[in-house]
């Protein structure tokens, strides 16, 4: 095959991988980033190499079983299943990215105050918008804006260079793992591990895929969008903690929240640096609103075999747009509500992520390993080896950190 | 063995199947299934006890209701029963799939089945797609009933009676669905191409490969590109060359070009010699232009074809064509010479000939000219078709208004169900 008729596949096929992975950083994850950029520097950004490994390990598996079977991975769940495990599933994922959808309408509101504008105009604009563009929807439409909307990520490569970090001291931070015995510095491992590994993106994935129709012969150009995807989120990771590190760091600045980054690079790294990161953050965040809650409307009424579609109406597709609908405007009013427990609702939905995690993992994995739904397309006795080991690895986190939340939540 | 009444599926699984001392013989796992009139049937029942699956004849029941099943033989008598995908099981092989919901031609989800006595045969009466069926899946049927019942609404039965339902997987075809076929045929190509459009690719090409061929042609025009290459690609060569044969050569011409290059040509070698040539001789084209929007097929009479003569030929020849707007008049180097719109030559004097009544001020474009100035001409002269000619005047093809409207408007199903 010419170099260039590969290409031409490639452009094609691309897509999936790399939206997902941009999606990926939404408001939360941004925040663990900055925060643990702010709190260890440097020092935790060797986690982002064996993250990326898992991630790519665990969505190669993911698009592979859409590309081969042409069906998402709830359809998968509720045909292998049944609707008992389906049904949990569904309920455990609704709540858990209903606190995503709750932390991506406060990211948008915080960052929105930060800029200077009112929370209560803003989160009400937003919310209205987000909800006609998918309720009046024209797929087209909707599709350009979220690419243009992963273009605007960049922001935080820039900002990354503009806070001219020791770049040795990077690269070798980097490289060179290093472990602190201490309690906030494992749960911020993990949590960074836990933002880039979640659930539903799992879901969000293979669906695209599936709905994209890629075809077995273009795998291979699948796989590398899945690769090239997942080195991207971890790119932006990577720059959003060498900004706060070499800006926050030195400083003993501690944060707790992304715009809180973006309002303490103001005096350290200049006007341009913090407009960046508050405009990045009021990105992502909004792109997250919108693409949690449609991915949950589509998962759940494909799971329960309802009617759903961007281009359906209220009546044509009730569940649909009840679901989507629902998300935003309480995800909205909550963070309206000026004593919300919004805390606790994060905590929860991180919780929920990661008890759902390892049901998941093991689901995929078991599926991928039929030969019935994979044919010749099940993993390789080797390959399997690496996928378990990853998959003990990540549920033994999750287990961890849900344990550890308790204990902390307790005292 | 009477079983009165009816029950669903859900009902009885894992239920324990009792012996006639009132021993249990296993759990049902599951219901092997056969071709019965007037409808499937029960075979034998699959029970499970200690991990060791047991088929138990429906023959050696005694009781089989929600509320007892129960058997006239005892352990000793029970045969093993392995797995294999010969066997139609109900709950592998029915439960929770997809199928077509053919009075709403859309797709929907088996959440339950609903089994009914007759004779002495329990038959498959219907599958439960709604909310009911879920609910009654995971027990709390009668608790939702009785919430809904304060806010005085009930919950309403979605059921879809198994005369109506056409099953997907090749394994399940074993089952006689005569009237869904029919009825499946009766739908409009392009409703037929948004229920394919909802399904996995195999499970499309399954679901068309039943289809007669003209149906199938229509139905596949109206999908989008990269669905058509996978239902090609999933079917024999001869089959998909049928349906090719079958459609408009500049749709074939479409399709044949998004196909890897070798199937495209073993296509195109099943197909009858003299369609192939027009196939091949618009693949040429660059798929944007009006050489790759226009179809070779037109009608053309010479100029001194009497009016009489040309109404006379055209009800013989239009049948076979695409869309017929006008009459091309040309001589027998294909140079064309002018155009007769229907009309005109409806209301022209009989013994009139083409080239007194044809007009010769042609609106043409080249086979090069870009699909959106095509559009542009079609819409300022409103024209109906326009034709395609090369330097010298000789006439290549046609492209009509529907092929340029599928161009900027694509039809329904290509814009169907795209997500996010």
């Amino acid at each position: 095959m010419s170099l260039r008729k590969k290409i031409v596949i490639f452009l094609s096929v691309m897509g999936p991988g790399i939206i997902t992975a941009n999606v990926d950083n939404d408001a939360s994850g941004i925040a663990t980033y900055s925060v643990a950029g702010a709190r260890f520097g440097y020092a935790l950004l060797w986690i982002l190499i064996p993250t990326t490994v898992a991630l790519v390990v665990i969505q190669e598996m993911v698009a592979r079983m859409g590309v081969v079977t042409g069906k998402g991975l709830s359809d998968l769940i509720r045909e292998n299943y049944g609707v008992r495990s389906t049904f949990f599933m569904m309920t455990v994922l609704f709540i858990a990215n209903f606190g995503n959808t709750v932390a991506n309408f406060a990211g948008w509101a915080a960052s929105m105050e930060i800029l200077g504008f009112s929370k209560y105009l803003m989160v009400t604009l937003g919310a209205l918008s987000i909800w006609a563009l998918v309720i009046k929807g024209n797929y087209r439409f909707v599709e350009r804006i979220l690419l243009f909307a992963c273009l605007l990520y960049f922001g935080y490569v820039i900002s990354g260079f503009m806070s001219k970090p020791s770049w040795p001291d990077v690269l070798r931070s980097t490289l060179i793992p290093q472990m602190q015995w201490n309690p906030e510095f494992i749960i911020l491992s993990i949590g960074i591990i836990g933002t880039t590994i979640t659930p539903w993106m799992q879901f969000y994935l293979q669906s695209s895929i599936a709905e994209k129709g890629i075809r077995k012969e273009e795998y291979k150009a699948s796989r590398l969008d899945v690769l090239i995807g997942c080195s991207i989120t971890d790119i932006i990771s990577f720059f959003i903690i060498v900004t706060c590190a070499t800006t926050l760091f030195p400083y003993g600045i501690r944060i707790h929240e992304a715009s809180e980054a973006a309002l303490a690079l103001k005096p350290l790294a200049g006007n341009y640096a913090y407009l960046i990161f508050a405009v990045s953050l009021a990105n992502a965040a909004l792109l997250g609103a919108i693409i949690v809650p449609l991915a949950t409307a589509y998962y759940i009424c494909e799971a329960m075999g309802w009617e759903r579609g961007v281009n359906k109406t209220f009546k044509e597709a009730p569940q649909f747009m009840w679901i989507y609908t629902f998300m935003i405007v309480s995800a909205a009013l909550l963070v309206l509500i000026p004593s919300a427990p919004l805390v606790f609702l994060m905590v929860t939905s991180a919780v929920l992520n990661g008890l759902l995690l390892p049901f998941v993992l093991i689901y995929a994995l078991s599926l991928v390993n039929n030969k019935k739904i994979m044919g010749e397309y099940v993993n390789p006795k080797s390959y399997n080896v690496i996928s378990w080991g990853t998959v003990a690895v990540l549920i033994g986190l999750a287990i961890f950190f849900v344990i550890t939340t308790f204990v902390t939540l307790r005292t | 063995m009477p079983f009165l009444g009816e029950l669903f599926i859900s009902e009885i699984l894992k239920k324990p199947v009792l012996d006639p001392k009132g021993d249990e013989l296993g759990r049902v796992k599951d219901l092997v299934i056969v071709r019965g009139e007037p409808l499937p049937k029960v075979s034998s029942l699959i029970i499970e006890k200690k991990r060791v699956i047991y088929n138990l004849p429906w023959l050696d029941l005694n009781i089989f209701n929600k509320r007892i099943i129960s058997a006239n033989i005892y352990s000793e008598a029970l045969q093993p029963y392995e797995l294999n995908e010969e066997d139609l099981l109900l709950v592998r092989d029915i439960l929770d799939k997809q199928i077509v919901d053919i009075n709403g031609a859309k797709v929907v989800r088996v959440n339950d089945v609903k089994l009914e006595g007759y004779d002495t045969e329990a038959i498959l009466i219907a599958v439960d797609v709604g909310m009911r069926g879920i609910m009654r899946r995971l027990g709390v049927e009668r608790g939702g009933e009785d919430l809904m019942r304060l806010f005085k609404k009930h919950i309403p039965y979605h059921l879809i009676s198994w005369n109506y339902i056409q099953t997907l997987e090749p394994k399940l075809t074993t089952i006689s669905l005569t009237v869904p076929r029919q009825m499946l045929a009766d739908l409009h190509p392009a409703d037929i191409a948004d229920i394919i459009s909802q399904f996995s690719h195999k499970e499309g090409a399954t679901f068309f490969s039943d289809l007669d061929v003209d149906v199938a042609a229509e139905a596949l025009s109206e999908l989008k590109p990269e669905t058509q290459v996978d239902i090609i690609s999933e079917m024999d060569t001869d089959k998909a060359a049928d349906i090719i044969e079958e459609m408009p050569p500049d749709e074939a011409a479409d399709i044949l070009s998004d196909l890897p290059v070798d199937k495209a040509k073993e296509i195109l070698e099943s197909i009858e010699k003299e369609e192939a040539e027009d196939i091949q001789e618009l693949l040429s084209h660059e798929e944007d232009t009006a050489g790759g929007l226009m179809t070779n097929v037109f009608i053309a009479y010479p100029p001194e074809t009497t009016v009489r003569k040309a109404i006379e030929n055209f009800k013989r020849d239009a049948e076979v064509f695409e869309t017929v707007y006008y009459i091309y008049v040309m001589d027998t180097n294909e140079k064309l010479f002018g155009v007769v719109s229907l009309r005109d030559m409806i209301l022209a004097d009989l013994d009139a000939k083409l080239s007194d009544i044809m007009a010769t001020k042609l609106k043409t474009v080249t086979p090069e000219t870009d699909e959106m100035e095509v559009a542009g001409i079609i819409s300022k002269y409103n024209l109906l078709a326009i034709p395609v000619i090369d330097t010298e005047g000789f006439i290549l093809g046609i492209v009509t208004i529907d092929d340029i409207i599928d161009r900027i408007l694509p039809p329904s199903a290509k814009r169907k169900r795209r997500k996010v």
